[in-house]
C-alpha cells in the first residue's frame, strides 16, 4: 500500500493560517452590525488578536500613568493656563474683523447673490457666537475661574458685537436699513379733504 | 407694499413699450370709415385695364373719397377731399370708367383726379366761389385718346353763369371751355358717342322751368345745336328731373308729372317727348321713382324705372329704339312687399338688373324677363335700404352677383350670391359718445357674502358651509367642462385668454343721427347689435354705464336707457322741459371702483336744474359766457363763487382729475432717498382761458371748493385758432398750444407744457399742514387752510398740434402713466411716457448720479415722438374727436378707445405687460417638460438604487 498524500487542510485551517485580505475602500464604509465594536475604530494601538489578555493589561497601565501626571501639576497653574486659553478664544473674533471689513468693502453695495451670501455669513457668525458664549467657555469654567471668566466673556461678547456691527454697516451701505424718509412713505397716507367738489365740464 | 415696490421698480426700468407686430389686430381694432356713401357716386370699377378684380369706389357724405376691397370690406385708400373744398359744398360727385386708371371726384369748388389703384393724386383744380355741378368722364374714341386716362367734362356753376370745361386726363389742363351766360341754372352734362350735351334749366313762369339742351362739339367745345323742351308744369327745379342719362348710347332725360301719373322721356338731341302712363296696380300712392340705366356707350339702350310705394315696390323695363327714338315697355318686375332696391350692371353690351328684396336677390337681363339668377337671402333689416350697386359676372349660362346695399344709416352690406359677406358700419363715423359696458353684477353672491358679513362667526360659518354644499350641484357640470378648459388653456395663447380680466369689454357707441352700436372689442370691434334709438338726430350730453345697461342723457332732459346685451331701448321723456348744457355726475372713487351718487343737469348759464340736496359737496360748472361757477348743494340760483378770468379772456375749457385716478405713492422718492411730497387734491380744476384779441392764453389752477386760484400761468403769442388741449391727473397737469415767437428767447411752434405740483420745495417736508390727516378749503384759519402748491414746470417743443389729451388709467395707479395725445395732422394717437415729460429733468447739464438713479436724464427742448410711442402704429386713424381710457383688472393694462371719426380701440401697457405671460410662454411646453422629467425620474430611480446597493456590497 503506497502512502496516500496527506488530505488537503480544510478551508477554515487555510483561512486561519493566511492573513486577512486588505479590506476594500468600500468595505470601510459598511457600518458595523449593532453591538459590535471594532478595535480598529477605537483608536489606540494595533493589537494582535492572538492574546487579548495582554492588551487589557497594557491599556490599564497607560491610563494609570496619565492620572499620576495630572495629579502632579498644581491647580493654580491649570487655572492660569485655562484663562490664557479663554482669552485666546475671546480675542479670536477680533482677528476676523480686518479681513471681513476688507471683504465687505470690496464686495460692493449691489444686491447680488455673492454679496448677500457674504453678508448672511457675516451675521451668522456673531449670532451663533453670542448664543454659544457659555458653551465656548464651558471647558475652562471651574469654580475657581468662574469669577475671572466674566471679564473674558464680556470681551468675547464685545468682539462678536463688533463683527455684528460690521454686518449692520454693510447692510446699511446696501440700503437695506429703513433709515430714510422714503422707507416709511408707504405708511404715510394721503391727506383727505373735508369738502368734496364735483365737476360738470363738457 | 413690497409687491408694489417691486412693481414700481419694474415700471421704472422700461417705460417704453411698443406694440409687437403679432399683437396688431389682436389687442387693437380699427374701423377705417368713410361715412354714408352717396348712391350716385358708388360703383364697382376695375382699377386699371390690366386688372381682373374690381374695387368698390365711393364718395361719402363726409366728402371722403375711398376705395374698398369688395372681398372683405377693407379700405384700400381714402382721401378727405372736403379739406381743400369750400365748406358750403353740396353733395360730392365721383365718376369712374372701366379701362380708365383714374377716378375723378368733386366736392364743392374742388375737383380732383386720383389714381384708381393706389389713390395718388393725378391733378386737382379749385374754382373759388363756384361749385362743381356735374362731372362726366368722356368715353370718346377720338384720335387724341392715346393714354389710359380719359378726359373729364365738368360743369361749373357760378353766380350768373354756367361753364362746361374739358380737362385733360393726365394734366388737368383745360382743353376748351364753353360759357353760358344766359342766367339758366346749370344742371348736368352728358355725352353721346359724337356730342357733348350741356343741360340747363331755363326758368319760366310760375316757378316752373324748361329744360334747355345745348349740344357741343367734343373736340372744340363749340355749340352745334340747342333745344328747349317744353316741360312747363312738370319741372320746378333740378330735383324734379329723375334722370339725365350720361354716357349712354342714347342719353335720356326722364321726369314725371307731379301726380306720378305718367313718365316723360326725351332722347337728348331730339325735341320729341314720349309720355308713358304709369300703370299703378298696387293701390297705393307712389312715393319714389328712380331710373336705372347703364353708364356705358356700347350698352344696349335699355333702362329700368323703379316705383316705390309706402309698403312695396315694382319696376318696369323699357327699351329705346335708336332709330325712331321711340320708347317701349319691355316687361315688368312684380310688385313685392317690403324693401327693394335695384342695381344696374353691364357686361359688354348686355345690361343686367339686380333686385335686392327682403328675402331674395334676383338678376334679370334687360333684354327679356327671364330670371337668370335667384338666391334666397335674408337681407331684411329695420335699417331702410336706400340703393344698391352690383357687379354681375357671367359664368356660361348662369351668373354670379355681388351686390352692395346702401342703407339709410350709412351702413353698407355686401351680398355675394345670396350670402351676406360683410357689413361696414359707416354710421359710426358720427359717433358722439361712447362708453364701456359694465357687466351685470352677480347679485346673489354679493348678497350672500353680505349676509355672512353681518352674521355672528358661528352663524356665518354654518351659512358658508350650507352655501358650499348647495354649490356642489354645479360640480358635475364643472367636471364635465374641466377637460375642455384644460385643453383650451394649454393650447391657446395666454394673451387670448385675458377676457376674464376685463380687457375685452363691449363698447356702446352713440352716433349723432340717433343710432347706438355695441362693438365687441375682443373681436376686432365687430358690431354685436345696432339700434335706432332716436328717429331723428339727437344731442347727446352724457353717456353712463350702469350694470347691464347704458344710459344716454339728452339735451332736453330726457334719457334713453339701453340694455347693454340686447340693445333694447327705453326712452324716458323729460320730467320738465329744460335745455341742458351738460350733466354733472356725482361719482366718488371707492378703492378701485366708482360709486355713483346721482346726477343733475346743468343749464346753459351754468346753474344746476335742481338743487342737489342729497349730495354733500360742491359743484363746479362752466357757463356759456366763459366763466367758471361754484355751487353749493342747497342753492341752484346763485353760485357761491365765480371765477372770471382777467380782462378780455374767456374760459374755453375746464378740466379736473378723472373720477378714477388712484395714487400709488403720495411722494416722489429722490435719488438720496428723501421724499418730495405730491400736492394731491381731488378738488383741483384746471381752467384754460383765451384772449382772442391779444393772443394770450391763461391757465389757472383753482380749488373747486373755494374757487381760490392756486397757480396761474400766462402764455403770450398763443394762436387761438389752433387746438389748445389740457389734461390733469395725480399731481400734475399738461397743456399744449401753438405759440408764436414774441421775444428773443421764445420759440415759435407747438408747445407741450407740463407742471408738477408738490407740497413743498424742500424734500421730506409736508408743508404747513405737515402730518394733518385732513384739510379744509373753507374752515381753515391761518396755518391749516389750503396751502399753495410748489409748482415745477417745463415746456417741450413738439412737431404737431395736439387736439386732445387724456391720461391712461390703471386699476391701482402703480403703472406709469402715459399722456395719450391725438395728433390730427398725422392721423395718429401717441402715448408719451410720463418719465420723459418730467419737469425736473436737468437743464443744460448731465444728471448727477442721484438724479440718474431717479431716472432723470438731460432735458432736450425738442420732444421727438418715438415711433414706439404710437398707439396707432401704422394705422391711419382719422378724425378723432375724443379718446377714452379705463382700467382693467390687470394693473399693467389700460383700455383706450378713440372715436369721433374712425373708431380705434387698443390696450395700452405703459410699463409693458408685466403681469401677463407673453406669447412666447407655452403652457404645453411646460407641461411636457414636467411630464418628461417625471418619466425620467420614474425610469432612473430603480437603476440608481440598484447601482448604489451594488456599490456597497461588491468588493473589488
Amino acid at each position: 500500500m503506497s502512502a496516500l498524500p496527506p488530505p488537503p487542510p480544510p478551508q477554515w485551517v487555510v483561512a486561519l493560517n493566511s492573513p486577512m485580505p486588505r479590506p476594500s475602500k468600500a468595505a470601510n464604509s459598511i457600518p458595523d452590525p449593532p453591538g459590535f465594536t471594532s478595535s480598529n475604530t477605537r483608536g489606540g494601538k494595533q493589537v494582535s488578536l492572538h492574546n487579548p489578555t495582554e492588551m487589557h493589561h497594557d491599556t490599564d497601565r497607560h491610563q494609570r500613568q496619565q492620572q499620576d501626571k495630572q495629579q502632579a501639576t498644581r491647580p493654580e497653574e491649570t487655572d492660569t493656563l485655562k484663562l490664557k486659553k479663554a482669552w485666546e478664544i475671546a480675542m479670536a473674533p477680533s482677528k476676523q474683523l480686518p479681513m471681513q471689513a476688507i471683504m465687505m468693502y470690496m464686495s460692493g453695495n449691489t444686491l447680488q447673490i455673492f454679496s448677500i451670501m457674504m453678508v448672511l455669513m457675516l451675521f451668522k457668525g456673531p449670532i451663533q457666537g453670542l448664543i454659544n458664549t457659555n458653551a465656548a467657555f464651558a471647558k475652562y469654567e471651574t469654580p475657581t475661574t468662574k469669577a475671572r471668566l466674566v471679564g473674558v466673556k464680556a470681551v468675547y461678547v464685545l468682539m462678536q458685537l463688533l463683527l455684528f456691527a460690521l454686518g449692520v454697516w454693510k447692510v446699511n451701505g446696501m440700503g437695506l436699513l429703513p433709515t430714510t424718509r422714503s422707507d416709511w412713505l408707504a405708511w404715510e397716507s394721503e391727506r383727505q379733504p373735508l369738502e368734496r367738489a364735483f365737476f360738470a365740464f363738457k | 407694499m413690497r409687491l408694489q415696490a417691486a412693481l414700481l421698480a419694474a415700471a421704472c426700468v422700461s417705460p417704453v413699450a411698443a406694440i409687437f407686430s403679432d399683437e396688431v389686430n389682436h389687442i387693437d381694432f380699427h374701423h377705417a370709415l368713410l361715412g354714408a356713401p352717396s348712391p350716385d357716386s358708388t360703383f364697382f370699377l376695375k382699377p386699371s385695364s390690366a386688372s381682373n378684380a374690381s374695387l368698390l369706389y365711393t364718395l361719402s357724405d363726409k366728402s371722403i373719397l375711398g376705395a374698398v376691397n369688395p372681398r372683405d370690406g377693407a379700405l384700400v385708400w381714402r382721401h378727405n377731399i372736403s379739406r381743400s373744398a369750400s365748406p358750403a359744398g353740396g353733395a360730392g360727385l365721383l365718376r369712374g370708367l372701366d379701362g380708365n386708371n383714374a377716378v375723378v371726384g368733386a366736392a364743392g369748388d374742388y375737383i380732383s383726379s386720383w389714381g384708381a389703384q393706389d389713390g395718388k393724386l393725378i391733378w386737382d383744380q379749385q374754382f373759388d366761389g363756384n361749385t362743381v355741378a356735374d362731372i362726366e368722364l368722356l368715353e370718346l374714341e377720338d384720335a387724341t385718346a392715346t393714354s389710359d386716362t380719359r378726359d373729364t367734362l365738368a360743369l361749373i356753376s357760378g353766380k350768373s353763369f354756367g361753364s362746361v370745361r374739358r380737362f385733360d386726363g393726365d394734366s388737368g389742363a383745360v382743353k376748351w371751355e364753353y360759357i353760358d351766360e344766359s342766367g339758366d341754372i346749370p344742371f348736368q352734362v352728358s355725352s353721346s358717342p359724337s356730342e357733348v350735351f350741356y343741360i340747363s334749366l331755363q326758368s319760366g313762369i310760375l316757378k316752373s322751368s324748361k329744360i334747355k339742351v345745348t349740344a357741343l362739339d367734343p373736340i372744340t367745345g363749340r355749340q352745334t345745336g340747342q333745344q328747349v323742351l317744353n316741360t312747363e308744369g312738370d319741372i320746378t327745379g333740378p330735383e324734379s328731373v329723375l334722370f339725365v342719362g350720361a354716357n349712354t348710347a342714347s342719353p335720356l332725360i326722364i321726369w314725371t308729372d307731379k301726380a306720378h301719373k305718367s313718365l316723360k322721356i326725351n332722347v337728348i338731341g331730339s325735341k320729341q317727348i314720349s309720355s308713358l302712363a304709369i300703370d299703378n296696380t298696387s293701390g297705393e300712392e307712389i312715393r319714389q321713382v328712380t331710373v336705372h340705366a347703364p353708364h356705358k356707350l356700347n350698352s344696349l339702350p335699355h333702362f329700368l324705372v323703379h316705383y316705390k310705394t309706402g309698403s312695396g315696390a315694382w319696376a318696369e323695363v323699357y327699351h329705346v329704339d335708336l332709330k325712331s327714338a321711340a320708347v317701349n315697355k319691355a316687361y315688368q318686375l312684380p310688385y313685392l312687399q317690403g324693401q327693394s332696391v335695384i342695381a344696374t350692371s353691364s357686361i359688354d353690351a348686355n345690361v343686367y338688373f339686380t333686385r335686392v328684396a327682403d328675402s331674395e336677390v334676383v338678376v334679370v337681363s334687360s333684354a327679356s324677363h327671364g330670371i337668370i339668377g335667384r338666391w334666397n337671402v335674408d337681407a331684411s333689416s329695420p335699417d331702410y335700404a336706400q340703393a344698391a350697386v352690383a357687379e354681375v359676372v357671367a359664368k356660361g349660362k348662369s351668373v354670379a352677383v355681388r351686390a352692395v346695399v346702401l342703407r339709410d344709416s350709412g351702413d353698407w352690406q355686401l351680398i355675394r350670391n345670396g350670402q351676406i359677406e360683410w357689413t361696414r358700419p359707416e354710421a359710426l363715423i358720427e359717433a358722439v359718445a361712447a362708453i364701456w359696458v359694465e357687466a351685470e353684477e352677480k347679485e346673489d353672491l354679493a348678497h350672500e357674502l353680505e349676509v355672512e358679513g353681518h352674521d355672528s362667526i358661528h352663524g356665518a360659518y354654518i351659512h358658508r358651509v350650507k352655501r358650499h354644499v348647495r354649490d356642489l350641484q354645479h360640480l358635475p357640470d364643472w367636471l364635465k367642462e374641466l377637460p375642455q378648459r384644460i385643453v383650451s388653456s394649454v393650447l391657446s395663447d395666454e394673451v387670448t385668454n385675458l377676457d376674464s380680466f376685463g380687457v375685452a369689454k363691449p363698447v356702446v357707441v352713440a352716433t349723432r343721427n340717433g343710432r347706438v352700436y355695441s362693438l365687441d372689442t375682443g373681436r376686432q370691434g365687430s358690431v354685436m347689435w345696432s339700434v335706432q334709438a332716436s328717429e331723428q338726430a339727437w344731442d347727446v350730453k352724457d353717456i353712463t354705464a350702469r350694470p347691464g345697461q347704458v344710459i344716454i342723457d339728452l339735451s332736453d332732459g330726457s334719457y334713453v336707457s339701453i340694455n347693454a346685451s340686447t340693445g333694447e331701448t327705453f326712452t324716458q321723456p323729460p320730467l320738465e322741459a329744460t335745455n341742458v348744457q351738460s350733466i354733472a355726475n356725482f361719482v366718488v372713487s371707492d378703492g378701485s371702483s366708482l360709486v355713483r351718487l346721482g346726477a343733475v343737469g346743468i343749464r346753459e348759464d351754468g346753474s344746476p336744474v335742481t338743487p342737489f340736496n342729497d349730495i354733500t359737496g360742491f359743484l363746479v360748472t362752466t357757463s356759456a359766457n366763459g366763466r367758471v361757477l361754484g355751487w353749493i348743494e342747497s342753492d341752484n340760483k346763485t353760485p357761491v363763487w365765480e371765477f372770471v378770468p382777467p380782462s378780455g379772456q374767456r374760459v374755453v375749457k375746464a378740466t379736473a382729475r378723472p373720477a378714477h385716478d388712484p395714487v400709488a405713492s403720495i411722494g416722489k422718492v429722490l435719488g438720496n432717498r428723501s421724499v418730495l411730497y405730491k400736492y394731491l387734491s381731488t378738488n383741483l380744476v384746471l381752467v384754460t382761458a383765451v384772449n382772442e384779441k391779444d393772443h394770450v392764453a391763461g391757465f389757472y389752477l383753482l380749488d373747486g371748493v373755494s374757487g381760490k386760484v392756486l397757480h396761474s400761468a400766462t402764455q403770450a403769442g398763443v394762436d387761438p385758432t389752433q387746438p389748445i388741449s389740457s389734461v390733469m391727473s395725480e399731481n400734475w397737469f399738461a397743456y399744449s398750444f401753438f405759440g408764436d415767437a414774441i421775444g428773443e428767447s421764445s420759440a415759435k411752434g407747438y408747445q407741450l407744457v407740463i407742471s408738477e405740483l408738490y407740497e413743498s420745495s424742500i424734500a421730506n417736508d409736508r408743508g404747513p399742514l405737515d402730518a394733518a390727516g385732513n384739510y379744509s378749503s373753507l374752515h381753515g384759519s391761518g396755518t391749516d387752510s389750503l396751502p399753495l402748491p410748489h409748482v415745477v414746470s417745463q415746456s417741450f417743443m413738439i412737431a404737431e398740434p395736439i387736439s386732445h389729451m387724456i391720461v391712461t388709467q390703471t386699476r391701482q395707479g402703480i403703472t406709469t402713466r402715459q399722456l395719450v395725445c391725438t395728433l390730427p395732422s398725422s392721423n395718429s394717437i401717441v402715448g408719451i411716457p410720463r418719465p420723459v415729460l418730467d419737469p425736473r429733468r436737468p437743464v443744460d447739464r448731465d444728471p448727477t448720479s442721484a438724479e440718474a438713479e431717479e431716472g432723470l436724464f438731460r432735458y432736450a427742448p425738442f420732444l421727438d415722438f418715438d415711433g414706439k410711442w404710437y398707439l396707432t402704429h401704422a394705422r391711419d386713424v382719422a378724425g378723432i374727436k375724443d379718446v377714452l381710457s379705463r382700467p382693467t383688472l390687470l394693473e399693467s393694462t389700460s383700455l383706450v378707445l378713440a372715436y369721433g371719426g374712425d373708431i380705434f380701440g387698443t390696450r395700452a401697457t405703459p410699463s409693458q405687460a408685466f403681469d401677463v405671460l407673453g406669447k412666447s410662454f407655452s403652457k404645453l411646453q411646460l407641461v411636457l417638460t414636467v411630464v418628461a422629467l417625471t418619466g425620467g425620474v420614474i425610469f432612473l430611480a430603480p437603476v440608481a438604487r440598484k447601482k448604489q446597493v451594488n456599490l456597497l456590497w461588491k468588493a473589488t
